[in-house]
């Protein structure tokens, strides 16, 4: 393999899939990236069996033959040290790699690539396109709520289903839950429905966000999927993202949304974070911050104490409809649905007082948040 | 002579587990643990092998760089083998034994407060919830024969009982009873395809399936179960076409000795606007019914409860408790879960005193007080006469009905004593009083109707003060 690229190619390629190829003590060859060239590009590869990220780095090719691993976060420190635009780099035993610019010669020494492991194919059918910009927002505003737990695997990563123009994202730990709906721009040839893993949807995030494509191609079969991002002068992908599914049904939770409620509070976003955050740091380990709603004096109370810290109460101004309330809440839970709403003023549901509430913002269905109150003390 | 061995005889675990031991021979311990791990034989037909892997990544290296040496392997143990293919089957989440990790005191509470979303412990494709088991139904005289009945079904599910109809008031366990049934047909055979519906959702899907023309769909799913199991089936009462395409799917299933489970708050008879010819079928399995728990029971319910929850209460606060609440289990949990939550709050056992002062208006609910005024006034208006005709003294045959079930009721829901009634009603001696509410009592047990009229009555003396 003998070929020069350039530097910040190589540069936005590796800083994502160092993040990928983590140690691993029974196969440390997943510790490393693998180089091989295919057409005018170089391919890099990493994976650590749960998913895997192929990236494709256009570059002037001499000697495409051979290929060769080398540690990842190694690498893509020492390519953000360089300071040349071109590098040369080579590896004539399959194992060494060379790299030289017009002032450096640098051997890093790799892993045999025979070794790594091989990168799964998908079967080429049902290719579904999407706006890169709307799956990672939809995915970011979901992405931390899924607990990991064994026990429950189909509610530890984030369940994804379409219908007709809709393309709903879902994600639950079983205390709340956060529905997002993205509108597609053109309908899926055939619905869809899977659960992702957190962690691919993590790093799937991390590469959208730098804005690489407009589109973004999902090809499903039955427990993988890939993720692939398009470049448009080529027939090769910029990206390829392929990951596991995790197998189980969803539980149903059209049935837990609240149907009706028995109090609507119209509230400034800005006012409520800020309010709660004090309030928590009243709350103790139980994380527990008791709201209150004075419908008379329009207006919501916080209420917070332990016995370590002491006692907070405060006001914020609050539009009420329906009859007053009291209630608990865990506010990081709280915090955690907000975070996610952008309009400047949230509308906050409650039923009763062992009932779960509801987060939405004002103006847009797209997005909610159910959360179940801590039993009053 | 060396030991031979004998392919036919082995199983797939064996068979696989002599090729891992070979194998591990020819590769490195890391390889060998990262590609190996959680793979088996999964067929082994037309000498062709089948072994699952646990994802795309073992496939891919088994196929590509092992399957030489896997079938090499093989051969050496069973010459015929040909071929091996690889498929991914992601691993059954295992059913870990619970590491018991002791949680503090504090962080069990906080564990415990933090409320849960509804339905998620609930078995998405029965619809069943793990929770209700026959090991946490506590059984008594009032249950025996609907247990005893509920059991035998999921030994022998649409072979002993069908339909098994279970009735009896609210909060007295017929939905437990109902999904232990479920759960434990399921227990054992886990391929059963069981379903348990409750009536609302029944008719809220048939309607729905009407409006969307997926009615057949609808009707389809359910004929392919093993077990149907409708719970509150008295909503169906006035349900037409709810009623109609229950019969289809009932007669289906009952002819494929499909087990059906019901539950109902009244018996067959007394659901009004039910077809007769739904009636007759609901009448011809077995009708048990669950009655209201003696004492003893219903302290047992209150232990195990507190044995749920961790919790120790004095006996006598439980006794306080059982012998108070008498009519409705889940009343009972209600008033227990008070006083465990004033327990967590407080941290102190609560006494007979503070359970006394806690479960004040749970107790003495004010739908439950009547007075003498009241049983005449109601008993009189029921029977159309004026009040004051009850008190005297005149032997025409309806005042004298009238005159001895407002005797019935005093004794009953007042337990006054029979001359204090017996002064009451025109100076009446107290062996007229006896005689009175020794009748009535006699007639209930042979005069359905008078059971109507009674409980009318009761309905009325307790609505009005509400």
């Amino acid at each position: 393999m003998k070929i020069e690229i350039l530097r910040d190619n190589l540069k936005e390629a590796l800083n994502c899939l160092e993040r990928i190829a983590k140690k691993n003590l029974s196969l440390p060859i997943l510790n490393n990236i693998l180089l091989s060239c295919e057409g005018n590009f170089l391919r890099l590869d990493a994976t650590n069996l749960e998913l895997s990220v192929s990236w494709w780095v256009l570059s002037k090719v001499i000697d495409k033959e051979g290929k060769t691993t080398v540690p990842a976060a190694f690498f893509s420190n020492l390519i953000n040290l360089l300071r040349e635009k071109n590098i040369k780099i080579e590896s004539s035993d399959n194992k060494n790699l060379i790299l030289k610019t017009i002032n450096r010669k640098i051997q890093i020494q790799g892993m045999p690539p025979e070794e790594f492991p091989i990168i799964p194919k998908i079967k080429r059918e049902n290719i579904n396109e999407i706006s890169s910009e709307k799956l990672q927002k939809g995915i970011t505003e979901v992405v931390e709520i899924p607990s990991l737990s064994q026990i429950k695997p189909e509610i530890s990563g984030l369940y994804f289903f379409s219908k007709k123009n809709k393309l709903k994202i879902v994600a639950t730990d079983s205390f709340r839950l956060a529905e997002k709906t993205i509108n597609l721009d053109s309908n899926f040839k055939k619905e869809v429905s899977f659960i992702l893993p957190q962690e691919t949807s993590r790093q799937l995030i991390s590469i959208l966000s730098q804005n690489l494509s407009e589109k973004i191609n999902i090809v499903l079969s039955q427990n993988q999927i890939l993720f692939e991002i398009p470049q448009k002068e080529f027939s090769k992908p910029k990206v390829q993202v392929f990951s596991r599914l995790i197998d189980g049904e969803f539980p149903k939770y059209q049935e837990i949304i609240p149907k009706s409620f028995k109090t609507k509070l119209l509230l400034d976003k800005e006012e409520f974070q800020e309010n709660l955050k004090e309030a928590g740091l009243f709350s103790g380990r139980v994380s527990e911050v008791k709201l209150e709603s004075f419908s008379k004096e329009n207006k919501l109370g916080l209420f917070s104490q332990s016995s370590e810290f002491g006692k907070n109460e405060s006001y914020i101004p609050a539009k009420i409809e329906g009859e007053d309330i009291k209630t608990s809440f865990n506010y990081k839970f709280l915090l955690a649905g907000l975070d996610n709403i952008e309009s400047s003023q949230v509308v906050l549901e409650l039923s009763n007082e062992e009932g779960p509430g509801v987060l939405k913002p004002v103006g847009s269905d797209d997005y909610f948040y159910i959360l179940m109150p801590i039993k009053a003390s | 002579m060396a030991y031979k061995f004998q392919p036919q005889f082995m199983t797939n675990e064996e068979l696989w587990q002599a090729v891992l031991a070979q194998i591990q021979f020819h590769l490195s311990k890391a390889n060998f643990s990262t590609w190996f791990r959680n793979t088996k034989i999964v067929s082994k037909k037309n000498n062709e092998i089948t072994v699952s892997v646990p994802n795309a990544f073992s496939k891919e290296w088994l196929e590509k760089k092992y399957n030489n040496l896997i079938l090499k392997v093989l051969r050496t143990i069973d010459k015929k083998i040909r071929r091996i293919n690889y498929i991914v089957k992601t691993k059954e989440p295992e059913l870990k034994v619970k590491t018991k990790t002791k949680l503090s005191k504090e962080e069990e509470k906080i564990k415990t407060s933090q409320l849960k979303l509804e339905n998620f412990k609930i078995n998405q494709k029965t619809n069943l919830n793990p929770k209700y088991t026959f090991d946490n139904f506590i059984v008594g005289g009032f249950n025996e024969l609907a247990r005893a009945a509920a059991w035998a079904i999921s030994e022998n599910p649409g072979m002993v009982y069908n339909p098994l109809f279970i009735y009896g008031g609210v909060g007295l366990g017929k939905t437990h009873l109902l999904e232990a049934t479920g759960n434990r047909i399921l227990k054992r055979n886990q391929k059963a395809n069981i379903q348990y519906i409750p009536s609302d959702r029944f008719i809220s899907s048939i309607v729905q399936s009407i409006q969307n023309h997926t009615i057949e769909d609808f009707k389809g799913k359910l004929r392919k179960l093993d077990v149907l199991i409708v719970d509150d089936i008295q909503f169906f009462s006035g349900k037409e076409k709810t009623q109609e395409v229950f019969f289809h799917i009932f007669n289906e299933l009952y002819e494929k000795n499909k087990q059906i489970i019901l539950s109902s708050d009244k018996p067959p008879k007394a659901i009004p606007a039910l077809e007769e010819r739904l009636r007759s079928r609901f009448e011809g399995g077995m009708i048990a019914d669950i009655g209201l728990p003696d004492i003893e029971t219903r302290i047992a319910i209150l232990k195990s409860k507190c044995g749920e929850n961790n919790i120790n209460l004095p006996q006598e606060v439980l006794e306080y408790i059982a012998t108070n609440i008498q009519k409705n289990i889940r009343e009972l949990e209600g008033a227990l879960n008070r006083i465990i939550t004033f327990e967590r709050i407080n941290n102190i056992t609560p006494d007979l005193k503070t359970t006394k002062k806690l479960l004040r208006n749970l107790i003495a609910s004010p739908s439950r007080i009547t007075s003498w005024k009241k049983i005449l006034q109601t008993v009189s208006d029921f029977y159309n006469l004026k009040s004051n005709t009850l008190l005297e003294k005149s032997r025409r045959k309806e005042i004298v009905k009238a005159r001895q079930i407002a005797m019935y009721l005093a004794r009953e829901e007042l337990k006054e004593s029979y001359p204090s009634i017996g002064r009451k009603f025109a100076q009446k001696d107290h062996t007229t009083v006896m005689y009175a509410c020794k009748k009535i009592s006699q007639q209930l047990d042979v005069d359905d109707n008078l059971v109507t009229e009674l409980n009318l009555i009761k309905q009325r003396i307790y609505n009005i003060l509400i």
